[in-house]
Parts: structure tokens; C-alpha cells; sequence
């Protein structure tokens, strides 16, 4: 079965366009949704309350990398959860979810949860997580919180492959990092800047004073001290009944 | 539902809450301001049964014959983003290679059994969506087993599956949400039982090919780093 790190077989849901497959919404659908969205409160999804734009590569190849559009709900002071997608427009996919935790609640995962995160501080301070169409000075006084964060990020579809459909199995994403392999390759940089007219470089600069974590746990990031990263398989196995299925 | 552990970590500050007003306010949120539907189902692990979840779906449409919605574990302000679904239609689920097949669900039985269901919409209106869904196929993938007790999202993405006939669900997960939601099941079932489901049937691959399915973490060598000139 399509372990995350393999690409899936040939099929039309796969191709250059990416544009998913299906007929254009119709009329009537249009109406019944916009029915449905007067009447029903919707309201978790009314508690998203940022869009941030960063990049992150995925963990069994990290030479695959992706710009990413998080929209981000606050449970508390330490914690966040974010509906990530691949752009910022109507037509964005939806391509996972990533939790946000403080240093205080890392520390309390075991060793083997923490292979699985990441840290925020060399993405922050380097400038590449950006608040679009928000002035520094308004996002600046969170990020030395956020710079001290974690964070967990499953992608459930490979759009930067090809895959017109979700398929396979969630790949595990990491964050950019100052040194090897998690430097971003600067033309997806460049792109992201000119699209926000804005300096990637220059906001970099504008956050030195951004006070750094005093120290990042060596699980997290795990290809940095021992080359390795995830892949997920997908095995076949006895479901545990308690009716016949299907 | 009511006893789900509460998420750790002290209350929001002042400053922080001021940031996400500012944010709130001036951006624009385009891709979640699609979502439009909230559906409320039931999921299980793909490889026990046994565990059942309450999954509430806020669904967008990306296209006539496709959905991506966000799957929360209840209605509320601090619901806990516990997963994703994909919807798509039968069309879409024959262009998949088998060995993917096996990872969607059919949401025939949901539908006609009237467990998934459209809180606050009107029946005639609810019915003319669920006509629709029970053609469909879905791919789930939950990331915080809340039914464990975790008060964070620990361990490996779940691939989950869908009930596909009567005897599956609890009775008391069934009357729990029946009584929160003011809804019937039984009386919906009567509702929909002319709603018909895929038309070339449950493909035989779907639902794990009526297998068990379990996701394992995999350890790999670390590609060399590229150079950037």
C-alpha cells in the first residue's frame, strides 16, 4: 500500500495539473450551501483567529518542500491548532493539521512523541513564518512565544507531487532550519515574497531582538542529530469486531 | 462529547488575545471561509471497531464532486481539531488505484440509517445534501484519540472507518447524540429510505476490502542536502 514516502501508482488522479478533478459546483449546490451556512453556527471553525504563511519540508525527504497556509484557533496560552492548506485562496487544498505546544508542554512528552515535532525558533527569527497583509510591529510582541514553541504536522495530500486526490498514507512534515537540510531553497522564498510584497530578509533583520529559546530539545528535529526521518506505512490487519463488517 | 479531557496550558494573556483580534480582523481567511456545512457522524479505528468516535465535519467544497472538511470533536468554541475528511464522488473514487481504494469508506449505511445527520437544517433541505453524500466515498484520517483520554494529539495519524451496517454503533453513543442534537435516528432511516447509494454499488475495495488497517512510523536514512547556488 502507498507508504507515505512512495508515490503512488499511475492513475488519472495523478498528473501536472493541479487542479482537483470534478465537475464545477452547480447552482443548486451553491444555494443549498449557502442555506445551510445561515443556519448552522459553524462555530469552531469562527475560533480560527490567524493565517500565517511558512514553508516546511516533509520528513522522509526533506528536499521536498512546501509553502504552507496555516489558519490557526488558540485552545489556550499554549497551545494551537491549525487547518493548514497550499495557498491562501478559494481553491486552496487542504492539506493537514499541524498542533502548536509550549516548551512547558513538550517537556512533558515522551521521548518517542518527540521524535515527531519540530521547533519554531529558526523559522521565526529567520523570517519565514509571516502573518500576510499584518504589520511587523502588530505581530512582533507573540513571536518570542511562538519562537519558543513545537509543533506536530501531518500532511494528508501530496498536492507538490501531483496528486490530483488525497492518496496514500499522512507524511510527517519538519520546519525549516538554519543549517543543511533545512535551509529552504530561496526561489520558493522569493516567491512567497513577491507574491506578499514583502522581504524575507528584511523582516529577518527587523527580528534580532527576538529573544531565542535558551535551549531546543535534541528530539525534536530528529534528522539534525541522527539523519533520520518518517515515513508512515499502511498495513493490512485484523479489525477488532464487535459486528460483522463490512 | 461531555467527558473529553480539557487541553493543558494556562489561560490565553491579554497581549496574546490582542495580536489574534488584530489578525482576526485585517486578514481574510479565504479557504476556511468556504466551509459551509457541518455534518455530525460517527468514525471508527480502521483496525478495531470497538473504539467509536463522535466526529463533527465542517465541510467546503472544493467542486461540485469534491469536499475537504475539518473533523472536530464536537460543536462548541473549544472543540479540538481531531482530524480530516476528504468526500469525493463515486466518479472520482473509480480513478483510484486500488491499493487506495482500500483507504475510503462508503457512506451509504450512514446516511440511510439517518446516524449522519446536518445539525439545525430542516429535513427536506438536509435530504437533498444526503442524497448526495450516500453516493459518496470518504477518506478519514483522525491525529488526537480523544477516546483514550489524551489531552493532546500523541502518536501516529488513524486511518478511521465508517459504520457500514446496523449492530456497529453503541446504542449509548447513538442516544447521547440524539438527545443533544433533538434528532431520531429511526424516524430519519424512515426519511431516507429512498435515497439510493453508489450506482455501480459499494466498490468491493472500499472499506479496507473489508480488512483491518493500521498506520506504522518507519524510520529513513536522511536524503543528502541539496545546495542552493
Amino acid at each position: 500500500m502507498a507508504s507515505s514516502d512512495q508515490s503512488p501508482a499511475p492513475t488519472p488522479a495523478q498528473g501536472t495539473d493541479p487542479t482537483p478533478h470534478g465537475q464545477p459546483m452547480t447552482m443548486g449546490q451553491h444555494v443549498i450551501d449557502k442555506g445551510a451556512a445561515m443556519m448552522q453556527s459553524l462555530t469552531p471553525v469562527k475560533q480560527i483567529s490567524q493565517h500565517v504563511c511558512t514553508f516546511a519540508s516533509y520528513s522522509h525527504d526533506m528536499s521536498r518542500q512546501i509553502e504552507t497556509h496555516h489558519y490557526i484557533t488558540r485552545q489556550n496560552q499554549e497551545f494551537l491548532q491549525c487547518a493548514v492548506y497550499d495557498a491562501e485562496d478559494k481553491k486552496a487544498h487542504l492539506i493537514g493539521v499541524e498542533y502548536i505546544i509550549s516548551d512547558r508542554l513538550f517537556e512533558t512528552l515522551n521521548e518517542e512523541e518527540q521524535k515527531l515535532w519540530h521547533s519554531h525558533a529558526y523559522e521565526i527569527k529567520s523570517g519565514l513564518w509571516v502573518n500576510p497583509r499584518i504589520p511587523e510591529m502588530i505581530g512582533q510582541p507573540e513571536l518570542e512565544n511562538l519562537a519558543k514553541t513545537y509543533g506536530k504536522f501531518w500532511c494528508t495530500w501530496q498536492v507538490d507531487r501531483g496528486d490530483k486526490l488525497p492518496m496514500g498514507a499522512p507524511a510527517l512534515m519538519m520546519s525549516p532550519q538554519g543549517v543543511k537540510l533545512g535551509k529552504i531553497d530561496p526561489e520558493l522564498v522569493k516567491k512567497r515574497d513577491d507574491k506578499y510584497n514583502i522581504s524575507t530578509e528584511a523582516i529577518q533583520k527587523s527580528r534580532l531582538e527576538i529573544e531565542e529559546p535558551e535551549w531546543i530539545n535534541p528530539q525534536a528535529d530528529y534528522w539534525k542529530q541522527h539523519g533520520k526521518g518518517f515515513a508512515i506505512d499502511i498495513e493490512e490487519t485484523e479489525m477488532k469486531l464487535r459486528a460483522p463488517f463490512p | 462529547m461531555s467527558n473529553q479531557p480539557q487541553v493543558p496550558g494556562k489561560p490565553t494573556q491579554t497581549g496574546t488575545s490582542l495580536v489574534e483580534t488584530a489578525t482576526s480582523t485585517i486578514q481574510d481567511f479565504q479557504p476556511v471561509n468556504q466551509i459551509h456545512q457541518h455534518l455530525c457522524a460517527f468514525h471508527f479505528y480502521a483496525y478495531d471497531m470497538t473504539r467509536q468516535v463522535e466526529a463533527h465535519h465542517f465541510c467546503a467544497h472544493l467542486n461540485d464532486e469534491m469536499r475537504q472538511c475539518l473533523i472536530f470533536d464536537g460543536p462548541n468554541k473549544n472543540a479540538k481539531l481531531i482530524g480530516v475528511e476528504y468526500i469525493i464522488s463515486e466518479k472520482l473514487f473509480l480513478t483510484l488505484p486500488d491499493e487506495e481504494k482500500k483507504l475510503w469508506h462508503s457512506h451509504l449505511y450512514e446516511v440511510k440509517s439517518g446516524v449522519l445527520f446536518m445539525p439545525c437544517i430542516p429535513g427536506p433541505i438536509e435530504r437533498t445534501e444526503m442524497d448526495k453524500v450516500c453516493k459518496t466515498y470518504g477518506k478519514t484520517t483522525h491525529f488526537w484519540q480523544i477516546d483514550k483520554g489524551h489531552d493532546l494529539p500523541l502518536g501516529l495519524p488513524q486511518l478511521m472507518m465508517a459504520l457500514t451496517r446496523d449492530g456497529q454503533l453503541y446504542d449509548e453513543l447513538a442516544q447521547d447524540v440524539e438527545k443533544r442534537f433533538g434528532v431520531s435516528f429511526e424516524k430519519e432511516r424512515k426519511n431516507r429510505a429512498d435515497l439510493t447509494g453508489p450506482a455501480h454499488g459499494i466498490h468491493p475495495l472500499a472499506n479496507g476490502g473489508g480488512k483491518g488497517v493500521e498506520l506504522k512510523l518507519r524510520e529513513v536514512d536522511c536524503k543528502p542536502a541539496r545546495v542552493f547556488v
